[in-house]
Formats: structure tokens, C-alpha cells, sequence
């Protein structure tokens, strides 16, 4: 991941200094895909397992029922796609992910912001988070459940507080470590507590920040499966858990390809996001 | 517009506790600054003059003895002083124009008199066309530069400057000496300048004060008045370094040397 990642993120200034027209807008288009999908070289591995999984299908190395052949795979998308609902489902869970992630990461970037400037309030926290925070979010489910109900907003609530934790913890860490020396030059500029926080601490722990979020993208999409496989009626999860009931393998496959791609996609947009929000940032490339 | 200071620094000793244990840095310096003079501090490195800056920026409260800024006790950081860091610190998620741009954030200035401002004092130090870069993507002296602009921009009336030129080359780092001495007339600023180099020191300030070590104190104070602009290599300016060096214990007679010389190799022979 590492590696591919770090293709992405070289910044584009030293990319378009000096280059004619036509050849910028060239590197610019392979640039561009480099940087949100990773070098081709990426695909190889993928197209060996799925030669692998065909050869496995043909030689029928495993009962059809339970491996079936890639095309078969493919017609089950084509049919649960114009015949189910399988758009409709796609997008429950995207709407579920997308408020969770939107109100667990800006209530964690907040209350982690105000954790940080502040010891008292972190005590007062403290105690409260520690606890909570090892209840795993699914744990919390069935409670929630009986509270809201199989719908929507039991599972957005669950996810949005396991997306709540990584930004808490690392907002609250990202601005303890903002260093001295940059607090002293605010101070001697006479900067307001405001503008404190705004132009110097806030971007200091920026980087704290962004990793964090990142990693509870990925978690929340991974959580959503297991929330909508564990309680209501739509969703990729639901799907998956319907689908290995009534032994349909190939739509089960279906899933867990759509939310393996899809999980790429976020992670690969957030880092991109990441890279432009840390242009400033000058890390080490591989 | 800062209107320039007198500064007196009175007897002041400071310590800082590592592990338990007292560490001395600063025993009774005592000096004065008159309002518009320029004061270079020269000593060796580690005596405490990065320290005794932070002290008169008003950023260090711990100390015993006395700093009066025309006269009061100075009591925080304060628009009326500026200071440039021996490390550059630019904020390295800032832009070059926005780094500059930070020292007028709570000014109640138009935008425009800002961005204005700005691109002159982006000019001033020679990093036109260089608005939109970050920090790492400077040289160092280029990082030292705008260090420079950036407390200039709001006129403070004090500027304290530690070591603002250490990581120049010898031609910009003439220019930028005399574009000091250039600011320094026209505003009437009164500087503070720490600065390893001799030279430096001699070819812009009225007074020189030398600093001794462990811990750390003012051993002496030249008077520098000789007339402007300073010939770097007439010959009270070579007098007046020997006597530094001297005092920094950087320099043995010539003749002296010499002798030894004849000593050593006569022990050859
Ligand atoms: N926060 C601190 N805690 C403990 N000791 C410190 C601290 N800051 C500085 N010192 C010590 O104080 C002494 C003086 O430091 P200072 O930075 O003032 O030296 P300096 O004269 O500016 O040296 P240089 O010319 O190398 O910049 C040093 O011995 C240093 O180890
Ligand atoms: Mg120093």
C-alpha cells in the first residue's frame, strides 16, 4: 500500500515547472491516474488471482456452489444490478457511511480540539472516553437497536462513534505536540487564542488529524457491512449475509468484490485529500 | 509605527532547573540600549544570548534583576518589540506571503494595505516571486530572509535579531547588512543584534558588548564611533577587531605568535 501510495503523493510543482504544453498535459493525465489509483504495476497481482480463481473454476478444484467461475460472478452483477436492487442497496450503505463518517470525524475533531487546548476539559472527559472507547461499536448495536430501531440511524450512530475515537484521541495528540518554538512566535506576534488555534495549532496537528481520517474511512466502510449484516433489511451487508443464507455464492461474491473496490476507492480519495491538505509537508517519498 | 526604546537590562541573572539541578546561564548582565542605538551582542556560543532575547521579547517571566523598556518593566511579548529567531521558524503550512503576512494578522488594516505591505517587504529582502512557496521549498538564507521581513513588517520599535544573517553568503549577506543600517536610519529603529561575526558587529552598531561564558556575564563594552559608511578595511576598523577578538580571546598578537613560532622551530633544530 505504502509504496503505491507514495507514487501519489509526489507533489505536482516540481512535475509542471518547465515542461512544453503538450507534454505536461500528457504527464498530467498519466500523473493524474498514478495519483489516485497507484502505478499500473498495482494490477499485476490481482490478475494472477483472478487467472488463478479461473483456472480453479475450469479444473472445478472446488465444488461450482461453493467457487463459482469468475463469468458467472459477472452475469450475477449484470442480473442483481438490472434485475434486483442492487444500486439501491449500494447507496443505503453509502448514505450510512457518509453521515456516520461526516458527524463521528467533526464531533472527534471538535471535542478533540477542545480536549487539547484544554487539560480541564480532558480530565472532565477523560474518564468517560477511556471506558466507552473499548465497548466495541458493535457491542453497542443490539442496545441501540431497541432505542431506534433496525433503520438507518441505529447504525449511523454506532458507526459515527467508532469513527468518534481515532479522531478524538489523535486530534487530542496532534495539537499536545505542536511544538513550542511555534506557540512562542505566535505569542511574540501577538496572535488572539483564535488565531492561535486557526494559523498555528489546528495545522500542526493536521497531520495527526488526516492520518486518522483515513483510517476510520476504512473503518466505517468495513463497519457498515457488519452493522447492516447484523440488523435491517438493505444494504451490501444484508446482501452478503441473504445471499450465503440461500447459498448463492456468486452474489455473495458480488458483495465482497463491491466492497473491496469500494474500500479501495475511499482510501485512495482520502489520500489524495491527505496529500493536498499536506502539501506543505515535506516526508520522506520511498 | 513603533516609536523606538530605551532599554535597560539591570542586573539580570537567570537559571534553568535540568533534572533538579540549577543551571546558571546568566549572572547580572548589565547594559543599556539608548533609544535608536544599535547594540551588537557578541560572546561565544551557549553563553546565553538566545536567552537573553527571549528574556527582553518578554517571552521568559523566570528571571531575577530588572528589564525597563523606557523605563518600565516590560511584562510580555509586545508589538513594540519584534524578533528574529536563529532558527528561521517559519510555519512550515504557510506560504512565504502568508508566513510574512502572519505578523499583521490582528492589524486593523485593509486587505489591501496588507497584501501591499507584504509584496513590499517580499521585495525588500529579494524573494519576489518566491510568494507562493513553502518553507522546505527555501534555501536556508532564502528562510532567513523572510524571517527578517516578517518582523520588520509591523515597524517594531525594538527589533532584536539573533543571528539574522548566519546562514547567508558573503554577498547577501553585505547586501542585508546594509539594508539593515538602510532601515535602521530611516525608522530610528533601536536594534539588539546577536552575531558571531566580528565585522558584522563593527560595521553596524554603535556599541558592542562582549559576552564570557559559565555563566554567562557582559566582560566588555566597545564604543564603535567610527564615522559611517564604515570602511571594512581601513585601519581603525582592524584596530577596534583586534581589540574584540582580543577580549573573545580569539587572538594572539601577531608578533607573538611569531615568536613561538621561532620557539617551536628552534626546538627543532
Ligand atoms: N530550555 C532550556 N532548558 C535548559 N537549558 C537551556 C534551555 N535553553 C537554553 N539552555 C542552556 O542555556 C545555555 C545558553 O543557551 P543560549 O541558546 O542562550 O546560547 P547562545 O549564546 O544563544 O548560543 P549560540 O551562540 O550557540 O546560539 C546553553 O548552555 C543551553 O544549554
Ligand atoms: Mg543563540
Amino acid at each position: 500500500m505504502s509504496n503505491l501510495s507514495a507514487a501519489a503523493c509526489t507533489v505536482d510543482a516540481t512535475e509542471t515547472a518547465g515542461k512544453p504544453a503538450a507534454v505536461r498535459s500528457v504527464s498530467l493525465k498519466i500523473g493524474e491516474f498514478t495519483r489516485r489509483f497507484g502505478s499500473p504495476v498495482g494490477l499485476v497481482l490481482p490478475i494472477l488471482i483472478v487467472a488463478l480463481w479461473q483456472t480453479a473454476a475450469s479444473y472445478q478444484w472446488v465444488e461450482p456452489v461453493f467457487l463459482p467461475a469468475p463469468r458467472k460472478v459477472v452475469d450475477a452483477f449484470w442480473l442483481m444490478l438490472t434485475k434486483q436492487d442492487l444500486f439501491f442497496d449500494f447507496l443505503a450503505s453509502m448514505n450510512i457511511v457518509g453521515q456516520a463518517f461526516v458527524y463521528g470525524s467533526a464531533a472527534g475533531i471538535g471535542l478533540g480540539t477542545a480536549a487539547g487546548l484544554s487539560r480541564k476539559f480532558e480530565q472532565f472527559l477523560g474518564t468517560t472516553v477511556d471506558t466507552v472507547r473499548h465497548i466495541p461499536g458493535i457491542a453497542w448495536l443490539p442496545l441501540i437497536v431497541l432505542w431506534l430501531g433496525i433503520g438507518a440511524p441505529a447504525k449511523i450512530l454506532v458507526i459515527a462513534k467508532s469513527v468518534f475515537f481515532p479522531l478524538f484521541l489523535n486530534t487530542l495528540q496532534g495539537i499536545r505536540s505542536v511544538e513550542k518554538n511555534y506557540i512562542e512566535l505566535g505569542q511574540v506576534l501577538l496572535l488572539t487564542r483564535r488565531q492561535m488555534v486557526r494559523k498555528v495549532i489546528l495545522p500542526a496537528a493536521m497531520p495527526n488529524i488526516m492520518v486518522s481520517l483515513r483510517y476510520a474511512a476504512g473503518l466505517a466502510w468495513a463497519l457498515v457491512v457488519v452493522a447492516e449484516g447484523l440488523s435491517g433489511l438493505e444494504g451490501l451487508g444484508f446482501l452478503i449475509f441473504r445471499a450465503q443464507g440461500l447459498l448463492l455464492t456468486d452474489q455473495l461474491l458480488v458483495c465482497m468484490a463491491i466492497i473491496g473496490l469500494v474500500g479501495f476507492v475511499i482510501d485512495r480519495q482520502m489520500y489524495a485529500l491527505q496529500c493536498r491538505i499536506l502539501r506543505w509537508q515535506q516526508g520522506f517519498k520511498g | 509605527m513603533g516609536i523606538a526604546g530605551k532599554v535597560e537590562i539591570r542586573s539580570v541573572r537567570k537559571h534553568y532547573t535540568v533534572d533538579g539541578d540549577r543551571l546558571q546561564i546568566l549572572s547580572g548582565v548589565t547594559f543599556d540600549v539608548g533609544s535608536g542605538h544599535f547594540l551588537s551582542i557578541v560572546g561565544p556560543s551557549g553563553c546565553g544570548k538566545s536567552t537573553l532575547l527571549r528574556l527582553i521579547v518578554g517571552l521568559d517571566s523566570e528571571y531575577e534583576g530588572d528589564i525597563l523598556l523606557n523605563g518600565e518593566r516590560i511584562g510580555g511579548p509586545s508589538r513594540a518589540r519584534g524578533i528574529v529567531f536563529q532558527d528561521h521558524r517559519l510555519l512550515p503550512w504557510l506560504t512565504l506571503e502568508q508566513n510574512i503576512g502572519l505578523s499583521l494578522e490582528n492589524m486593523e488594516w485593509s486587505a489591501q494595505d496588507k497584501a501591499e505591505a507584504v509584496r513590499g517587504q517580499t521585495a525588500l529582502v529579494g524573494l519576489s516571486g518566491f510568494e507562493n512557496a513553502y518553507p522546505h521549498q527555501l534555501s536556508g538564507g532564502m528562510a532567513q530572509r523572510a524571517a527578517i521581513a516578517r518582523a520588520l513588517i509591523n515597524k517594531p520599535g525594538i527589533l532584536l535579531l539573533d543571528e539574522p544573517l548566519g546562514a547567508l553568503d558573503a554577498i547577501t549577506r553585505i547586501r542585508l547588512q546594509e539594508e539593515l543600517l538602510r532601515i535602521w536610519r530611516v525608522e530610528g529603529t533601536t536594534m539588539i543584534l546577536v552575531t558571531h561575526d566580528v565585522d558584522e558587529a563593527i560595521f553596524l552598531s554603535n556599541e558592542i558588548v562582549v559576552m564570557s561564558a559559565h555563566p554567562g556575564y557582559i566582560s566588555k563594552r566597545f564604543i564603535v564611533d567610527l564615522p559611517s559608511p564604515r570602511d571594512r578595511a581601513g585601519n581603525e576598523f582592524i584596530e577596534l577587531k583586534r581589540l574584540i577578538l582580543a577580549e573573545l580571546h580569539l587572538y594572539r598578537q601577531k608578533a607573538q605568535s611569531d615568536t613561538e613560532n621561532w620557539m617551536n622551530m628552534a626546538s627543532l633544530i
